[in-house]
């Protein structure tokens, strides 16, 4: 194909690993690439790799990555004939798709068609079904008696799951086993049904139980030539969002995978799609040979790159060719799955404390590269994490001749991935990817709920722990003298030094991760310079720390505690301090005097009820205003009643945060020191189930994406 | 300028014998030091502890900035007196960095006889406020005492450098804008009540520090009210209604960040002069236990000393060839232009005069001066009387004792008679006097004044015409050369305040650093007469 045919400028409405990616196959076409951003973005990896950005406003997506008027008008001023959405944002929205139909721009995705019909999860499933291609089987009729639902049970098929109509994330749901459960179970659902969402409305499908996410890549040309590029499976998700995908499923035999690639060809052609799209179909693991229709996604995938791997089909470079109007080269017959392929997303979360999210700024970072192995990223040094966006940083892609080796791969590629600044999930990745089940490929959605709470997640050692102390109180090699002249004077040595050669032992306190806070002793702090040696004492042990001649520098700084260097690496971000080995990390922050303090006086306030509980009027006077009623719970610092005298208004506060009693009301005269109000403390706050709710089994439930 | 290189063998005997024994000499400072460091006995230091109070070495650790120095003044003061009852006179004193600044700090020990003022309790604090006063410094005391030692009322209470002068010199001193600022982290009783109320802004620890004239017992005793501690001079009634203190804290931590708060909303400190980079000596410190004889008679170049402790081992000397027993010059130390004078031997004339010259010249140049004390003291004899070697001494002495640049003494050696004003000894008001473990101060040395005294009584006997054997001479002279001796030791000296602390020798490059920095505190005054030529 000759590149005269293509366009000469894409805009690519996403950001992210996404928009680096689809820039890196524009630029290899010859096409120049045209990044957005909003405000939070500006600094961000795709704005530097783009060819031209352009801000299209604010850091709220909807201000900028979901603004059709600002990106319509990115294209307008940048020239760009076509728009590569990416996944996500405005990928699969039909408004953005018509908006630039309007303006003469061409959408690099199916047709307005194809997304209204497939972007209705039930209007998709009725209309595929329509074709050929395999649905869970249920009914699901308003007004249908307990009589038609047993009458209708038999064709459904058994195991089954009743469903509320009007419940959600699987709330109010049902399995029954046998036929002989069905009228009792059925007595309880609605039951449950009318007092929970106050219509008993309900239907039935059939239960997959230990179901797989297996979903087929199809590519489809404007000529209504239609191809699939294998499967992926994509069962192991935590919340209905995904986390390993893989290519081929190892599920599959090569009958089962003609016949889903058939499927997943038809339930293309059922809307004439065009372009790259994935059809996701449930497989129960005991009954591999049937699948069902879940539905279709018309974008790329984030999880692509697995199928390009095995099939070494550039799947960016065949949307753009077919939004240009090209026809398909390819032949169903010429797709040959080669090896494995396994993909893993890093999050910015933090597993160990039930995959918080986390922010941060990227100190430190060092990703994988060699055979076999891709990193599809949007990583750089210094660029801030916010919770604005996604939190998927990137992904590790490793590619093998067999599944082992690929995971293998993977592993390996996972342990070289280092991210300083914020938690990420790379050691719980590398934990799931040698799980027994997963290596078995014994695989299914609830897997990752199932063994969570099994992982063995690393925390720092003791050594480690010292190491940080060290370079957090001050006297590391890296940046610990803020200026030459401060360093000349003995007064800033920050060694604690003491007459006789003693030095003073410096309690450091210490967050180390999601720990209780933690206080050493820094018996000795080396100077400042390698091959010093510090002492700190943590519980009456004592690690002597010194540094790795010429780590610091260029790389990040090494310790060598008691003689024997630390796996560990250690980058300081201001008062966190980084320790990051084989894709595990951890923050150890220094706690500031005044964290410590608040939490020592804390402390002493809970055990004596150190405020004053009774509010006193400070004045002779009259009470103007009464703030709150009798037995309000009141905060600390609040205002409770006003008092005037001397013609001038005194506002009483409560001094604790409580019940309070208060008798008086406006017009009442007190005298100076007469108690006006009492507060009876609250009792100190139990330990606060921050925990979401119970975890909703994710089957048949909206698939990740 | 020249660099200084040394000129001895690291391997010789010599060498390695001083290097042996100023070492020893060394750990045994620093065991002293540890010891005194303790304070008070366990079960004292228990108890305080099991109140949530912090040690007074504590106390200091979170005052300071992290990793601040902590420039301690008479750490073994009261050392062997008083039965030892009284580790470092029961008080902590010394300079440490608060958000960036010099500050003084005094400490009461309630774990030493519960932090009550002995004789030389009273003195170091009265030391500590002289070091607040001349170098410009605030002063935090953290107060936790019982007041004066009774047993001792006639040694501590009555006279002009006792107790009163205490209140007396926060008086004089806030006047002259130096802040004084007390936390009560304990007892404040009868005089000691007057540390904080004498205070600019002063702290208190609810349930823990109490303040009054007098104590419940001397209530009951005097108008028969009982009352407890708390209720008489707790923090409540101070800080909401006698209005003796500023702030309430709730416990050691708390009242320390308070005066850290307290401390930040001073205004900046100016310096009088501001020291260029620092750099490191060319011949290793490390190498001055070797260098220097720990016999205070053997003799040694002191330049070896200079060559060790000043940027570069850069030295400008100043007449050399003449009176070449007194070695004077300028050199920078840690960034600081200094002028250095170290004895090279007794004092002659010559050396007196050359010495006066180089004083008023680092005088007139505004530049502070370093004494290196290691001297018998002047020459004696017919010829340098008549040469009137008085007279030129009483030149040195007197520009010792008139010049306003910051003066630093370290007794490296000997200590012996009018050498010792002639050097800046202590009644010539150095900023700061320091001792080395190997030195001796006295009036003589043992033999010298044993030999004066056995000649005086020889003379007597034998105008009387009596008789007095070798036997009975030596049996005279042996405790005489005995309590030279003893009160020779820089350990007699410092216990008794005639000195800042003993410093180990490797730690005198450091210390001198620190200490020109805190003179750099206070503005130099002008001078108002040209040089004299001498």
């Amino acid at each position: 194909m000759e590149n005269r045919v293509l366009f000469d400028t894409v805009l690519v409405a996403n950001r992210g690993e996404i928009a680096c990616r689809v820039i890196r196959t524009l630029r290899a076409l010859g096409i120049r690439s045209v990044a957005v951003y909003s405000d939070a973005d500006a600094g961000a990896r795709h704005v530097r790799e783009a060819d031209r950005a352009v801000r299209i406003g604010p850091a709220a997506p909807s201000e900028s990555y979901l603004n059709i008027g600002a990106i319509v008008a990115a294209c307008e001023a940048t020239g760009a004939q076509a728009v590569h959405p990416g996944y996500g944002f405005l990928s699969e929205n039909q408004a953005f798709a018509r908006a630039l139909e309007e303006a003469g721009i061409v959408f690099i995705g199916p047709r307005v068609h194809a997304l209204t019909i497939m972007g209705d999860k039930i209007r998709s499933k009725n209309h595929v079904s329509g074709f050929g291609v395999p649905v869970v089987p249920g009914i699901a009729e308003p007004g249908l008696s307990d009589d038609d639902l047993i009458r209708a049970a038999g064709e459904v098929g058994y195991p089954l799951l009743i469903k509320p109509s009007a419940g959600g994330g699987g709330k109010g749901m049902h399995a029954v086993e046998r036929p002989g459960d069905l009228p009792g179970s059925l007595q309880t659902a609605r039951r449950v049904a009318a007092s929970a969402f106050g219509d008993d409305t309900l239907f039935l499908e059939r239960l997959i139980r230990t179901p797989r996410h297996i979903e087929v890549q199809v590519l489809a040309d404007t000529y209504g030539n239609v191809i699939h590029l294998g499967e992926r499976e994509c069962s192991l998700q935590r919340r209905h969002q995904k986390v390993i995908e893989e290519a081929p499923s190892a599920l599959l035999d090569p009958a089962t995978r003609a016949r889903i690639g058939e499927a997943a060809c038809n339930a293309a052609r059922s809307v004439d799609y065009v372009g790259a799209g994935t059809v996701e179909f449930l497989v129960s693991a005991e009954a591999p040979d049937e699948f069902f229709f879940m539905e279709m996604n018309t974008r790329l995938q984030v999880e692509h790159p697995v199928t390009e791997m095995v099939t070494g089909v550039d799947l960016v470079e065949w949307q753009v060719r077919i939004a240009a109007g090209e026809k398909l080269t390819i032949a169903q017959d010429d797709v040959v799955l080669s090896g494995h392929a396994v993909e893993a997303r890093v999050y910015a979360e933090d597993a160990e404390a039930g995959f918080l999210p986390s922010a941060g700024t990227i100190a430190g970072l060092s990703e994988p590269t060699g055979e076999g192995v891709r990193v599809d990223s949007a990583l750089l040094p210094g660029l801030e994490i916010s919770p604005t966006y996604d939190p998927m940083l990137s992904k590790v892609i490793a590619w093998a001749e067999t599944r082992t080796e690929a995971l293998d791969r993977l592993d390996r590629a996972l342990a070289q991935t280092r991210v300083a600044g914020l938690r990420t999930n790379v050691e719980y990745l590398r934990l799931l990817i040698n799980d027994g089940d997963v290596r078995d490929g014994k695989l299914d959605t609830t897997l990752i709920e199932r063994k969570l709470p099994d992982l063995a997640f690393r925390t720092a050692t003791d050594a480690e722990v010292a190491a940080a102390a060290v370079v957090l109180s001050g006297a590391a090699p890296a940046g610990a003298v803020s200026s030459r002249r401060e360093a000349a004077s003995p007064w800033h040595s920050g060694d604690g030094w003491r007459v006789g050669g003693a030095h003073a032992a410096m309690p450091v306190h210490l967050a180390v991760g999601n720990g209780p806070a933690r206080t050493v002793l820094v018996l000795r702090n080396g100077a400042h310079s390698h091959g010093a040696h510090s002492v700190v004492d943590i519980d009456g042990r004592r690690f002597e720390v010194s540094w790795l001649a010429g780590s610091g520098e260029t790389e990040p700084l090494r310790a060598v505690v008691d003689g024997v260097t630390l796996d560990a690496r250690l980058t300081r971000a201001g008062s966190t301090l980084w320790l990051t080995e084989a894709g595990w990390s951890q923050p150890v922050r220094l706690l500031a005097r005044e964290e410590v303090l608040e939490a020592q006086l804390s402390s002493i306030a809970r055990s004596e009820g150190a405020a004053d509980p009774e509010v006193r009027s400070p004045m002779p006077g009259t009470v103007i205003t009464v703030n709150v009623s009798d037995g309000d719970l009141v905060e600390e610092g609040q205002v409770l009643l006003s008092v005037e005298a001397m013609k001038m208004e005194h506002q009483l506060t409560a001094a604790v945060t409580g019940t309070v009693a208060i008798s008086l009301g406006p017009g009442d005269l007190v005298s100076a020191n007469q108690v006006v109000a009492r507060i009876h403390p609250q009792p100190s706050d139990g330990a606060e189930d921050s925990a979401a709710a119970g975890s909703i089994p994710p089957e048949q439930e909206e698939p990740a994406s | 300028m020249e660099t200084l290189a040394s000129r001895l063998d690291p391997n010789a005997a010599a060498f390695r014998q001083n290097d042996a024994a100023q070492r020893a000499l060394a750990a045994e400072l620093r065991d002293r030091l540890a010891g005194a460091a303790l304070g008070g006995p366990e079960r004292s230091r228990e108890r305080h502890v099991g109140r949530g109070k912090l040690l007074p070495r504590h106390r200091i650790d979170h005052l300071l900035d992290p990793g601040s120095p902590f420039l301690e003044i008479a750490p073994l003061a009261a050392n062997g007196m008083y039965d030892d009852e009284s580790p470092g006179a029961g008080v902590i004193a010394g300079i440490g960095l608060v958000h960036g600044r010099h500050v003084l700090v005094i400490s009461n020990d309630a774990t030493v006889k519960g932090g009550t003022y002995y004789p030389m309790t009273v003195k170091k604090h009265l030391r500590a406020q002289e070091i607040a006063l001349e170098n410009n410094l605030p002063c935090v005391y953290l107060v936790d005492s019982g007041g004066a030692f009774l047993p001792r009322q006639d040694e501590v209470f009555p006279d002009r450098e006792h107790f009163g002068r205490i209140f007396y010199n926060q008086a004089t001193m806030s006047a002259r804008k130096i802040p004084q600022i007390a936390a009560v982290m304990g007892s404040c009783t009868a005089g000691g009540a007057y540390v904080p109320a004498m205070s600019d802004e002063t702290v208190i620890v609810r349930n823990q520090g109490t303040i009054f004239l007098g104590g419940p017992p001397l209530v009951k005793a005097a108008i028969g009210e009982i009352v407890t501690a708390e209720e008489l001079g707790g923090g409540d009634v101070h800080a909401k209604v006698s209005g003796v203190v500023d702030h309430l804290a709730e416990n050691d931590q708390h009242a320390l960040e308070i005066v850290r708060d307290i401390l930040s909303t001073l205004p900046a400190p100016q310096t009088a002069w501001t020291p260029a980079e620092a750099e490191e000596p060319a011949v290793d410190l490390d190498s001055l236990y070797g260098a220097v004889p720990v016999d205070v008679n053997a003799p040694y170049d002191a330049r070896e000393i200079i060559a060790r402790i000043v940027d570069g081992s850069r030295f400008h000397e100043f007449k050399k060839d003449y009176g070449s027993t007194l070695v004077t010059g300028f050199a920078r130390l840690h960034g600081h232009q200094v002028g250095i004078v170290a004895n090279n031997g007794v004092l002659f004339g010559e050396s007196a005069l050359k010495g006066a010259h180089f004083i008023e010249l680092c005088d007139q140049r505004g530049i502070p001066l370093i004494f290196l004390q290691n001297l018998s003291g002047f020459m004696v004899g017919r010829d340098y009387e008549a040469g009137g070697i008085a007279k030129h001494g009483a030149k040195m002495v007197t520009a010792v004792a008139t010049c306003r640049v910051p003066k630093l003494t370290v007794v490296v050696g000997g200590s012996f008679g009018a050498g010792n004003y002639s050097m800046c000894g202590r009644a010539y008001s150095p900023r700061f006097l320091w001792m080395w473990p190997a030195s001796r101060i006295s009036v003589m040395g043992g033999n010298q004044a044993s030999s004066v005294l056995s000649t005086v009584k020889r003379d007597q006997l034998e105008a009387r015409g009596e008789e007095w054997s070798a036997e009975e001479e030596e049996a005279f002279k042996a405790p005489i050369r005995e309590q030279y001796e003893a009160q020779g030791s820089p350990y007699y000296s410092t216990a008794r305040l005639w000195d800042d602390g003993i410093i180990d020798p490797a730690d005198t490059r450091r210390v001198l650093g620190l200490a020109l920095d805190v003179c750099a505190n206070a503005p130099l005054p002008e001078t108002s007469f040209g040089l004299f030529r001498m």
